[in-house]
Order: C-alpha cells, then structure tokens, then sequence
C-alpha cells in the first residue's frame, strides 16, 4: 500500500519535469542556450564524426563488397583461362617430347639403314645391384622375338632375352653374364667382351691375343661371330690395357659407346 | 576376409614400393649401391603377419619383380624372398622383435641370404663371372644402406607391425610368454 502510493508520487514528479523541460525547451530561443550548445557539441561531435566516419567507411565497404563479388567472377574466369593455358602447355610438352623421340628414332634409322628395326622405349630397369636388364614398351606384338640385337644411336645395347606381347626384356653388353664376340678396328684382331658386376660403363676384353698389338683409344666393334650380333656395330673404345705376368691373362678395359644411365630410346633389329 | 583386405593393401604397398625403388632409390645410391626396400618388406612380413600370410605375399612379390624385370625364367627373387621370409618366421619365436638391435641384426642377415642366395643364382644359371671381392664390397654396402633405412623407419615399422599383428594373432594366445 505504502509503496504503491510513493510509486505514484515518484512518477508523478518525473511526468511534470518531463513537461516543464518540454514547455522549457520549445519556448526558448536558440540562440540565448550557444553557450550551452558549444559545451554540450564540444562533447558530442567529436562522437558523431565518428559514427559519421565509420557510417562513411561501411558505405564504401559495401562497395568494396560488391567489387569483390565481381572480382571473384574475374577470378573464375582467369583461373578457368589458366587451367585451358596449362592444358595446352602440358599437350605441348607431349608433343615435343613425342618430336624429339621421333628425331632420335629418325636418326638411328638413318644411320642404320641396312637393318629392318623397331623403335621402342625403355620403360624399366633392373633395379638389384648385380643386375643391368632393361624392359621395352614393344613385345611380340610388334614382332619382337628373343634373340634379336638391340642398338642406340651411340652403339650396342644388348639383346632381347625375353618378351611378352606388349614388353621385351633387354640383356645389356654390361650385364655380368653378357660375352659379346668383338673386333679391334685397327688390327681386325678377335675379342671378347664381358660385363661385369660394379660397372655400368665399361666392358673387360679378354682372349687378346699374345702377339695382337691393342692401343688405348682403338675402337671395338661386333664380329658377327656367334651368331646373336651382327657385325660392325660400335661396341666402344679401349680404356686401358692391363699386362699381367702372363700375357694370355692380359685385358683390355672398354668405355661402353652408349651410355646407359642416359639411355631412353632404342631400336630392335629384326633382321 | 579381413586377411585378403590386408593382402591387397600390402600389395599395394608393394607397388608403391617397387616405383620408389625403380625410380627414386636408382639415383639415390651410395656409390651406386642402391638399398633393397623388397627385403626390408619381406621381413616386415614375416616378423608382423602369420607364416602362411608372409610366405603367399613374398611369392606374390617375387613373381612380380621376376615378370617385370627378369630374365629367362621366373623364380629367382620369389624364391629368395620366401626362403628370407620363412627365415625371419622362425627367428621371430626366438628373438624378440620388440628390440630395434634385433630388427637391424634380422635385415643384416636376410639382405645377405637374399643377395648371396641370388648372386649364386645368377652364377649357376646365368654364367655369371664369379667377382667376389667386387660382389662382398657391394654387399657391404647394401648390408649397411639396408640398416640406415630400417633405423630410420623403425618407429613406423613398429608401429604398423603392432597393428598388422594385432589382426593376426588377436585369436591366439602367445604361449611363449607363459
């Protein structure tokens, strides 16, 4: 009861200064408050230039937003052009990779023209330490057949030792169990070419004959003779000569023509 | 059915293993010895899975290397990597492979049975020169590129291989440890 009579007293009072500041205000002139004005906007304007900055900067958000929605679509579409520019650079890298196979291939045909032969490419390599096969993309399909020489554009690779109808595997000249028949250039002397375990560049030429004269920088090329090679294809050259005690023990040591760490296309010779 | 999901995963890893060998580990060679990661697989097999598993995986394993890149007959790797995987098998019952010396002794031993097994391979079959001195100081190497990356991955290995063994022997008791 008592609280209810001091509420309403209490709003009663606050309606009456709510209405004498109203009379109050809108019955003065503006001008005779310019002290007050000058207090009372030295407080607020700085605030409001605030409010009126950052209202100004969402304005040119807004803006900057919708820029954005088209940068987005520029975007899009320079990614779209990139990825069409990339597509065409990567179609022509295969196109030139694919011209410079068809050069070499060009090439060995050209130098070796007097054998029917296969191009092909070396997809694997004999991965064991004591091993050096390699596996070519072309099998029986494209008729190759055990037996048959392959060459690079350097020399002698090897032979194929077995094939599927779409690979063949290559038994290199370096191989540990390779013997190639071969001949000096120089003095038409017999040789025979081995590989070995620990080198992938070079041969040992053993049966030298004792009377034969073998100099470094001779070149060695195929006999013919056994049948698997034919003749006159380069094999190498004569790194070093070994004398032992016994002259029939001597070797040569040959730099294999093709180098085989870098050799990625070849040709199968069918006849 | 869970064992032919693991077979086909480990396979998997095989080929994995196989393009990083043939392609990576051709140029990263000391000395132009490259590791074996086939023989580090192999007995990964056999210390981690069941004798049968390990076995049928590394003949698997052996064909494939022996397809792609062998020569006139198949067999040799597959052989070798079985006779490396039964080895391991049955040295796993007597050594405990929860020691990483024993890990790196258990590569050592099947990198040397493996090339040494295929070397006189190679020699009986293929009329290999017989270079021995050549044939050791390769070995040695491998022996020791073989450890390096066992050590390395050891925590990997043993990681998978509690895994990898906890789907194999789940159903059975180790009586060893009673």
């Amino acid at each position: 009861m008592y609280k209810a009579k001091h509420a309403g007293i209490i709003s009663t009072i606050v309606i009456i200064i709510v209405l004498v500041l109203l009379v109050f205000l809108t019955n003065v002139d503006v001008k005779n408050l310019s002290y007050a004005q000058s207090i009372s906007t030295s407080f607020i304007r700085p605030v409001q230039n605030g409010f009126n900055y950052l209202g100004n900067k969402l304005k040119g958000n807004d803006a900057f937003f919708v820029d954005l929605n088209t940068l987005r679509k520029e975007n899009e579409e320079l990614k779209n052009k990139n990825s069409k520019l990339e597509e065409q650079l990567r179609e022509l890298e295969i196109i030139k990779a694919q011209n410079a196979s068809l050069q070499e291939y060009s090439v060995l045909k050209d130098k070796y023209a007097n054998y029917e032969s296969i191009p092909a490419d070396i997809i694997d390599r004999d991965f064991s330490n004591f091993g050096s096969q390699l596996v070519l993309n072309i099998g029986k399909k494209q008729g190759v057949e055990v037996g048959m020489t392959v060459i690079a554009e350097a020399g002698l690779v090897g032979n194929v030792v077995s094939c599927t109808n779409t690979s063949s595997t290559v038994q290199v000249i370096v191989d540990a169990s390779s013997s190639v028949s071969a001949m000096i250039t120089t003095s038409s002397e017999g040789i025979i070419c081995k590989g070995s375990i620990d080198n992938n560049s070079e041969l040992r030429a053993t049966y030298i004959d004792t009377s034969s004269e073998v100099l470094v920088g001779d070149t060695v090329v195929t006999s013919g003779i056994g049948g698997i090679y034919p003749k006159g294809i380069t094999i190498g050259t004569i790194k070093e000569v070994v004398n032992t005690n016994n002259l029939t023990d001597r070797y040569a040591v040959i730099e294999t023509a093709v180098d085989f760490s870098k050799l990625y296309t070849v040709l199968v010779i069918k006849n | 059915m869970k064992k032919v999901g693991i077979g086909i995963i480990t396979y998997l890893v095989f080929i994995i293993l196989y393009f990083l060998q043939t392609n990576f580990f051709s140029w990263f060679t000391i000395g132009g010895v490259s590791p074996n990661l086939f023989i580090i697989f192999a007995i990964f097999l056999g210390l981690f899975t069941n004798n049968y598993f390990a076995i049928v995986m590394s003949v698997i394993m052996g064909l494939t290397i022996d397809f792609e890149i062998g020569k006139q007959f198949v067999g040799p790797t597959a052989i070798m990597l079985t006779i490396i995987s039964i080895l391991v098998s049955y040295l796993d019952k007597n050594f405990s492979k929860d020691s990483k010396i024993t890990i790196l002794l258990l590569v050592s031993l099947g990198t040397i049975v493996f090339e040494i097994g295929l070397y006189g391979l190679n020699i009986f079959v293929f009329k290999y020169t017989s270079e021995m001195s050549t044939f050791l100081k390769i070995l040695a190497v491998e022996v020791a590129y073989n450890i390096v990356l066992t050590y390395v991955l050891y925590n990997l290995i043993r990681k998978i291989g509690s895994k990898i063994e906890r789907m194999f022997k789940e159903k059975h008791l180790l009586t060893r440890y009673f």
